[in-house]
């Protein structure tokens, strides 16, 4: 049997869904939420009440929180670059590894130079290296047609198994051969650490600026430019772009190279900012590259929201260490930031089509 | 399961059908009733409300009011599926197939079936059994993505029968058919309204309904306007309650005369292969002088797309060249083909010539956003092209609110005012034009071939690719017959008549009139 | 973050996440902790802290990281795992839940699970120190940065750090010898496993404190198997269930007839009890859930260290050093035994675990042959400290190569 209830496809968004569902998603998720604390026991007003307060509201839970927004950042617009042509980019992982190891060879080789310059090439090595790995899954795709989901997922493991090699089973260029005990990679020297920018008493993290003004720069360059428009044409109608004599193979390359640039980001702005090492297990235990996806469909692919989403994401996680304890075990907290994330998503998909009683769809010509 | 017998007949009464769309009454009170053993034909134009009325009869919408009777028994059905379990099969005008799947995977998806895999070997046995029956050639081993539209249809058309249905609703079935294959499909029709069976035929072609029709209900802005006898009609009656004035298609008249010695657009042994790597042209030559119309008559499937398509520079040709103004044009660049002068209007609006999701704007620069004044320094002017999106929609008379407007969501006729504006506006030396009023209403049409005729009248040479021989006969100079990849026939339209270009569109010859 | 991957692409199973998080931890350490408790209690007492195998860094003074206005000691542990994970962060975990036990009302425990290694980790001290812990114990070695970090940070905080290297002020190392315990766990294995065959390990990193542990487990197997030998697979993780089984399941297949794991998860008893292999386990006594192919495994006690140190921040003596336990004070122990060993392995291991008791590291008596021949501890001679903190060699008997040289 058929539910009375279903999803139809709205033919235009009103404007006010685009601030009213997700002020009605919060409210929704804050329900759901309060019922499950309740019900466990838990005064809802006051376990929120820390939500905010250890993610968001103070100077340095704030400064916290750009900490764990920035690798977000990075591969939300990783995920929305590919994803805006259609290509499905499951390889942000990988491609924010090679970042560091690219970052890190910078880093190490240039550390003699002055700092500018140290950021500069590890900035250009971390994208190169995530670009070219990224671009491999591009090549496999527009010569071979091979299925990009598949190779980008696969590529995430060699590259696992390569920062392993790197710093656990060779004596690589990147490996601190006086490392004690546990072997780790060689640190950089303080001048290549990227310093934190200071606006009253937030520090903010340089990667996030970078990732700020990357965001911006993918904005400009999907919305304001000729290479934007064709990779819009060939997302939504590939026919299309073939009449229009737009090539795709190229497309697909250069997309999956962006993309794979801007993980690769990530991960010189994971060791310029954070680690100042090459941490082969830190940086796969964190999965950043995953939750880039995340970041992507909550953004709904908007380079410009992926940012907002990173930073609503890091306070959410970092909120949710603050929460943990005895008292409160860590599957409560997922499960209230999933109740957070399904509402965000039950609350996007309200934007684009609306509930209707009746079994009928708008199939039939009506304009 | 097909069976040769009807043991029950079903007799179709639509009592007073309400059907409203968030700002449309798309159905306002229609009455309507088919009995066993006829061809009821609903006429009316796009937008009358044939298609929502049969979508209600198919259980695809429910009705706002009004009730549907099978032999006097109200009946309310969720879904097509139980629609059809009780009899009522439909051929949609837009295709429900799987692409990927075989004709026979198609036609048999949705089978009840008590093995857990599908039984392809029997069914294609049966559906080659049908398609021999009603003469119906289609390839059940054949992917659905490798056929053209028409042959697609016919997949449609097997796939009712296949599953039995006792009234079967066709939503302008004959638009990609030949007329000697709607001749044959009518033969279908009548042998199946002979077993008992009930067919709902819809339509907008006054001659189409008056050949196959025993009566005929006509619709108008989602009210029935009548049901009569078509014996007792005419098609000018029946145009008239369709459109509510008098209309009439006669050849248009054209101010400047076609100018063929002055070749714009030279085609010259021209090989090609389809999408499955057979030959699709073989050997095909042609010219288009200034200002001349030139149709190519041809049921779909018989290598129409595929010379659309090398002309435009879509698909290389294997051998053979293209030349505009008497200079070659490269093989297989979209981008040179259309600086040479090459325009092109393809048969799918939506998802080829434009792309349905972006706005009109958008959808305006799609082949001049590469330079000035669209773009300076690979960045896009978006008032530029906002300011010229004005212009446009105005020049062209674009229904819509504004430029931004996805271009889904516009009706046919001013999405296709959308794309030609585009292409005549790209001042195009010449014009391939594919099926350019497939689906649209009476008042599209004749705005579509009043450009199409400015376009000529301007010097324009048009290459017009149709299988409505109306349209080719209203608008030609020349008729070119194309059939299995080749020309078979060249044939002045002022010497051309239908039944001879039938003949050739079938695969036959004119030993008398070959040139 | 690792939870909110899940969360996002099983955004749906809430209720699965919940039914995870809801299973039964193992508490199966109870045992070994209650033994201890008597020796802790009456050395945390006493004006300057002392403890046995405790010695003090150099130089070092008393840090007082009391709360100033004398309430409850506020004291948390950061884990990278799951504290039900069947290893590593579960007896972390006992130890704590232990010292809470023996406080009362004393101190107030706290910890923070799945903690990634890398700049999570100093905000989540952050977040600790902001809430008035004053006391916070570390148990991943990826932590270290971090806790150094956050302890020049917050020098009126004491770090508490296991299995690190370090030293400061206001952070202490402490671990223990459990390469003596995984020899008498290695006699288990090699009385398994018929004469001459070959056994499997599945372990984490080739650095010398694993590799020290495989030694001490390898000459455990010589003990009474002197022809067997041993294959080792590694699997660069601490903790990764999928990992550490396939590991294992590498090894079965290649005919292994006893395994055994120096990892923090049971996966490897898992691919063990497929083939009803004799498995050793590590840090956590799954005696119960893989009863018939149990043999023992080499554990851990945290605990009585642990509150030794709350207690010294109460007595207002906490003071940062190195901390080595080993079976002398019961700092490290060997699990139950499986149906598998026989009475007579049991009287073996229980006369060497006496001989350890009094000698440890004794098992390391020379002469010690790396698998190149050389001898690296000569005839009846004992290593030094030095010479076990950098063991980086494997013993004759092992058959698979380091993966670096």
């Amino acid at each position: 049997m058929q539910s009375p209830l279903r999803l139809e496809r709205r033919l235009t968004q009103p404007k006010w869904l685009n601030w009213g569902v997700p002020l009605l998603s919060l409210l929704g998720a804050l329900i759901l939420g309060g019922i499950v604390l309740f019900a466990t026991g838990k005064n809802p007003i006051s376990v929120y009440a820390r939500i905010v307060e250890r993610g968001f509201a103070s100077t340095d839970a704030f400064s916290r929180t750009l900490i764990s927004a920035t690798p977000f950042a990075f591969t939300g617009l990783a995920a929305s670059v590919a994803f805006r042509m259609g290509l499905i980019n499951i390889g942000g992982e990988g491609q924010l590894y090679l970042g560091t190891i690219g970052a890190a060879f910078a880093g190490i080789a240039f550390q003699d130079q002055p700092t500018a310059v140290i950021i500069a090439t590890m900035i250009i090595f971390g994208m190169l290296f995530g670009g070219a790995w990224a671009a491999i899954v591009g090549i496999l795709k527009a010569k071979f047609s091979t299925n990009e989901i598949i190779t980008s997922l696969m590529l995430n493991y060699v590259a696992a198994i390569f920062l392993d090699y790197l710093i656990f089973n060779s004596s690589s260029y990147w490996r601190d051969p006086k490392s004690y005990g546990f072997p780790t990679g060689k640190r950089l020297t303080k001048n290549a650490y990227w310093n934190d920018i200071s606006i009253g008493s937030i520090e903010i993290p340089f990667g996030f600026v970078v990732a700020v003004v990357a965001a911006v720069i993918v904005w400009f360059l999907y919305n304001r430019t000729r290479f934007g428009y064709e990779v819009g044409v060939i997302a939504s109608s590939p026919n299309a772009a073939r009449y229009a004599g737009i090539r795709a193979r190229w497309k697909i390359i250069t997309v999956m190279a962006l993309s794979g640039a801007l993980a690769g980001l990530g991960g010189a702005s994971d060791v310029g900012d954070f680690r100042h090492v090459l941490d082969a297990k830190g940086v796969q235990i964190s999965g950043y590259g995953y939750t880039g996806i995340v970041v992507a469909a909550l953004a709904r692919l908007n380079p410009l929201s992926a940012i907002f989403v990173a930073v609503f994401l890091g306070g959410l996680s970092n909120a949710g260490y603050a929460l943990q304890g005895p008292d409160f075990p860590s599957g409560l907290v997922g499960t209230l930031q999933g109740l957070i994330l399904f509402t965000a998503v039950a609350g996007e998909i309200l934007t684009r089509y609306r509930i209707k009683r009746q079994n009928t769809i708008a199939d039939g010509v009506i304009v | 399961m097909i069976s040769d017998n009807i043991d029950s007949k079903l007799t179709v009464t639509m009592n007073g059908i309400v059907k409203r769309f968030p700002g449309v009454v798309a159905n306002d009170g229609v009455n309507f009733e088919a009995r066993a053993g006829e061809v009821h034909a609903l006429l009316g134009e796009n937008g009358a409300g044939k298609s929502t009325l049969s979508n209600v009869l198919t259980g695809l919408y429910r009705p706002d009011e009004g009730t549907v009777s099978l032999n006097d028994e109200v009946v309310h059905f969720d879904s097509p599926r139980i629609a059809l379990e009780r009899g009522i099969g439909m051929v949609h005008q837009h295709f429900r197939l799987v692409n990927s799947f075989t004709v026979a995977e198609n036609i048999i998806l949705g089978e009840q079936s008590s093995s857990l895999f599908m039984d392809t070997a029997s069914a294609v046995e049966r559906i080659s059994a049908l398609a021999t029956q009603y003469g119906i050639a289609v390839d059940p081993s054949a992917r659905i993505w490798q056929l053209s539209v028409g042959e697609q249809q016919r997949v449609e058309i097997l796939k009712a029968l296949y599953h039995g249905a006792k009234v079967l609703i066709l939503d302008e079935p004959t638009a990609v058919l030949t007329p000697q294959e709607a001749d044959a499909l009518f033969t279908v029709l009548r042998s199946m309204v002979a077993e008992g069976r009930t067919v709902i035929f819809i339509s907008h072609k006054l001659d189409e309904v008056m050949a196959v029709a025993d009566r005929v209900t006509v619709l108008r802005a989602g009210k029935t306007v009548s049901t009569i006898e078509c014996a007792t009609t005419s098609t000018r009656e029946l145009a008239r309650l369709m459109v509510g004035r008098d209309v009439v298609f006669d050849r248009v008249i054209r101010a400047n005369h076609a100018k063929p010695d002055n070749i714009v657009l030279q085609v010259s042994n021209i090989d090609a292969t389809d999408d499955r790597g057979r030959q699709a042209l073989k050997s095909i030559s042609l010219t288009i002088g200034e200002s001349e119309i030139v149709a190519i008559a041809g049921v779909a499937g018989n290598g129409q797309r595929e010379l659309a398509e090398v002309i435009s520079g879509m698909r290389p040709a294997t051998r053979g060249t293209i030349a505009v103004n008497n200079e070659v044009v490269p093989n297989s660049r979209v981008r040179k083909a259309m600086t040479a002068g090459i325009s092109h209007v393809p048969e799918d609006r939506l998802h080829t010539g434009l792309v349905a999701d972006h706005s009109i704007e958008d959808n305006l620069i799609l082949k001049s956003y590469r330079g000035a004044p669209i773009s300076k320094m690979s960045v896009l002017r978006r008032r530029i092209i906002r300011a010229q999106a004005k212009e446009t929609i105005e020049k062209y008379d674009v229904k819509t609110p504004d430029t931004i407007t996805p271009i889904r969501l516009l009706s046919g006729g001013n999405v296709q005012k959308v794309l030609l504006a585009r292409e005549f506006d790209s001042l195009p030396s010449v014009m391939v034009v594919s099926s350019p009023t497939r689906g649209l209403d009476v008042g599209a049409i004749e705005n579509v071939r009043k450009r199409l005729v400015d376009a000529a009248d301007s010097g324009v040479g048009v290459l017009l690719i149709s299988e409505d021989l109306e349209e080719i006969f209203a608008l030609a100079d020349r008729i070119l017959v194309m059939y299995e990849g080749s020309i078979v026939g060249n044939i002045p339209a002022a010497e051309a008549n239908r039944e001879s270009i039938g003949l050739l569109m079938g695969g036959g010859s004119l030993s008398a009139e070959n040139n | 973050m690792k939870k909110f991957i899940k969360i996002a692409t099983v955004v749906t199973a809430a209720a699965l996440i919940f039914a995870a998080c809801g299973s039964d931890s193992d508490s199966a350490t109870d045992t070994t902790m209650a033994e201890a408790t008597d020796t802790t209690m009456a050395e945390a007492t006493s004006e300057a802290f002392t403890f046995t195998n405790f010695t003090p860094f150099e130089g070092g003074t008393v840090v007082n990281c009391a709360p100033a206005d004398g309430g409850p000691i506020k004291a948390a542990w950061v884990y990278v795992g799951p504290i039900n994970d069947g290893g590593w962060t579960q007896t972390h975990d006992a130890g704590r839940n232990y010292v809470q036990e023996q406080l009362g009302d004393k101190v107030i425990t706290t910890y923070k699970e799945n903690v990634p290694e890398g700049p999570q980790v100093e905000i989540v001290i952050d977040d600790l120190v902001k809430d008035g812990n004053t006391i916070i114990f570390g148990t991943s070695f990826g932590f270290q940065d971090a806790f150094i970090a956050s302890a020049e940070k917050y020098p009126n905080v004491c770090f508490e750090f296991a299995t690190g290297y370090t030293q400061k002020n206001n952070v202490s190392q402490f671990y223990g010898a459990s390469e003596d315990t995984k020899y008498l766990s290695g006699i288990a294995a090699g009385a398994e496993a018929p004469e001459g065959a070959e056994i499997g390990v599945v372990a984490p990193f080739a650095i010398p404190e694993v590799i020290r542990g495989i030694n001490g487990f390898v000459l455990g197997v010589q003990k009474v198997n002197p022809t067997a030998t041993v294959k080792v697979v590694w699997t660069n993780t601490w903790f990764d269930p999928a990992i550490e089984r396939k590991a294992a399941e590498s090894l079965i297949s290649a005919g292994v007839k006893a395994i055994a794991s120096f990892q923090d998860s049971p996966a490897t008893g898992e691919a063990a009890k497929v083939k009803g292999i004799g498995w050793v386990g590590y840090d956590s006594d799954q005696s119960v859930a893989f009863k018939d192919i149990w043999l023992t495994a080499s554990t851990y006690d945290w605990g009585p260290y642990e509150l030794a140190k709350i207690q010294a921040v109460i007595d207002g003596t906490w003071i940062s050093g190195d901390y080595y336990g080993n079976l002398s004070d019961n700092f490290i122990s060997i699990a139950n035994y499986g149906s598998k060993v026989t009475q007579e392995t049991k009287d073996l291991i229980a006369s060497e675990r006496e001989r350890l008791t009094q000698a440890p590291s004794a098992e390391f008596t020379g002469p010690i042959t790396a698998q190149d021949g050389t001898v690296k501890i000569a005839e009846g001679a004992l290593p030094t400290y030095g010479e076990l903190m950098s063991m980086d060699y494997q013993i004759k008997g092992i058959t698979t190569d380091l993966p670096q040289k």
